[in-house]
C-alpha cells in the first residue's frame, strides 16, 4: 500500500459528487411530486434514470479505486 | 476480518474451466458458460412462447406481447420516427442484459457444504452448487456490449443518413467540434462499460461480505435490492443510453 493508499481515497472522492447529484435530483422531485401529485409515477421513473445515472461517477471512482488496490 | 482481502480478489478473477475435445484442451472462462446458460434460455423460452400464435391473445401469448409492446415503446419514445428498424435489437440486449444481471439471485440457494456445516446431516452433501456469476461481472463481456452498442450507432447513422450525410454530420454545428466528435466514439462505450462492470462487480462483492459474515436470512432481503433492483435498472440504463445514442446519430 503506502502512497497508492492516498491515491485510492483521492480515487473515491468521486462518490461525494454521487451523493450531491441524486440529493439534488431526490430534492427536485419531491418538490415536482408536492406541484403536481398527478404525475408522480413518471416523475418517479425519470428519477430512477438520473440517479442511476448520476450514481456512475461514483461507480467509476469505485472501479479505478479497485484496479489499484488488486491490480498493481 | 482479515479473510475479506482474499475474498474479494478470488471473486475480482475469473475462473478457466477446462475443456477436453477431440485431444485438444480448451480453457472456457465461466462467464462464457453462463451466457451459454442464458442464451438456451431465452431460445427454449421464445420457442415455446411463440408456437400457435392466434388474432386474439391467449393464456401465454398475452406474455409475450406485453413484453414486445414495452420494447416497441420505450424504442419509439427514446429513438422516434425510425423505432421499428432497432426494436428487435434494443429488446434482445434489454433481455440478456437483465438475465444476466439478475442470475446472481440463485445464489441465496445454499450449496451443498453449507447446509452440511448447518445440520451435520451426510444427505445434503450431493445437493448441487448453484452458484453463479453474472457474465456482466467480467470486465470483457461488459465491453462486447459497449462496443456492440457503438457498432449499431455507426451502422443506424450510415444506413438512414447515407455515407455522405454521415460525414456531414461530424462537421454540423461547427467544424471546431470535430475532434470531440470523433473523441465520443471512444469515450461512449468506455462509459457504457464501466457504468455496468462496475455496477454487477459491487453488487457481488457486496453479496459475497454479506453471505461470509451473515449467511442467514439478512442475504435473502438485501439480494432483493442488490441483486434484483440493481440488476434490472441498470440494464434499463443500457439499453436507454444506447437509444439515446441511436437517436442522436439518426436524426
Amino acid at each position: 500500500m503506502g502512497n497508492s493508499a492516498i491515491a485510492i481515497s483521492l480515487a473515491l472522492l468521486g462518490c461525494v459528487s454521487a451523493g450531491w447529484g441524486i440529493s439534488f435530483a431526490t430534492g427536485k422531485a419531491v418538490e415536482a411530486v408536492a406541484r403536481q401529485p398527478e404525475a408522480g409515477t413518471k416523475i418517479q421513473t425519470v428519477l430512477l434514470l438520473g440517479a442511476a445515472l448520476a450514481e456512475a461517477t461514483a461507480i467509476y471512482g469505485f472501479v479505478i479505486a479497485l484496479l489499484m488496490i488488486f491490480l498493481k | 476480518m482479515e479473510g475479506f482481502g482474499e475474498k474479494i480478489a478470488e471473486v475480482m478473477s475469473s475462473n478457466k474451466i477446462d475443456i477436453h475435445l477431440f485431444g485438444l484442451t480448451i480453457q472456457i472462462s465461466d462467464a462464457v458458460i453462463v451466457m451459454w446458460i442464458i442464451m438456451a434460455f431465452l431460445i427454449i423460452f421464445s420457442i415455446i412462447f411463440t408456437r400457435k400464435m392466434k388474432t386474439i391473445p391467449e393464456g401465454k401469448q398475452n406474455i409475450v406481447e406485453t413484453l414486445v409492446e414495452l420494447i416497441n415503446k420505450l424504442t419509439e419514445g427514446s429513438v422516434g420516427h425510425h423505432w421499428k428498424l432497432f426494436a428487435p435489437y434494443i429488446g434482445t440486449v434489454l433481455l440478456f442484459l437483465v438475465l444476466s444481471n439478475t442470475i446472481s439471485i440463485f445464489n441465496i440457494i445454499p450449496s451443498g457444504e453449507q447446509l452440511y456445516h448447518l445440520t451435520h446431516i451426510k444427505a445434503f452433501q450431493k445437493f448441487p452448487d448453484f452458484n453463479l456469476i453474472p457474465p456482466t461481472k467480467n470486465a470483457s463481456v461488459a465491453m462486447g456490449f459497449a462496443v456492440m452498442s457503438m457498432v449499431a450507432v455507426l451502422i443506424s447513422g450510415i444506413r438512414v443518413k447515407k455515407v455522405s450525410g454521415w460525414l456531414k454530420s461530424f462537421l454540423e454545428p461547427v467544424p471546431l467540434l470535430l475532434p470531440f466528435k470523433i473523441l465520443d466514439y471512444v469515450i461512449r462505450p468506455l462509459s457504457l462499460c464501466f457504468r455496468q462492470y462496475g455496477n454487477v462487480l459491487g453488487a457481488v462483492i457486496i453479496m459475497e461480505l454479506i453471505y461470509s459474515s451473515i449467511p442467514a436470512f439478512i442475504p435473502g432481503v438485501v439480494s432483493i435490492y442488490f441483486d434484483i433492483f440493481d440488476g434490472i435498472l441498470q440494464a434499463y440504463v443500457f439499453v436507454f443510453l444506447t437509444s439515446l445514442y441511436i437517436a442522436e446519430a439518426v436524426e
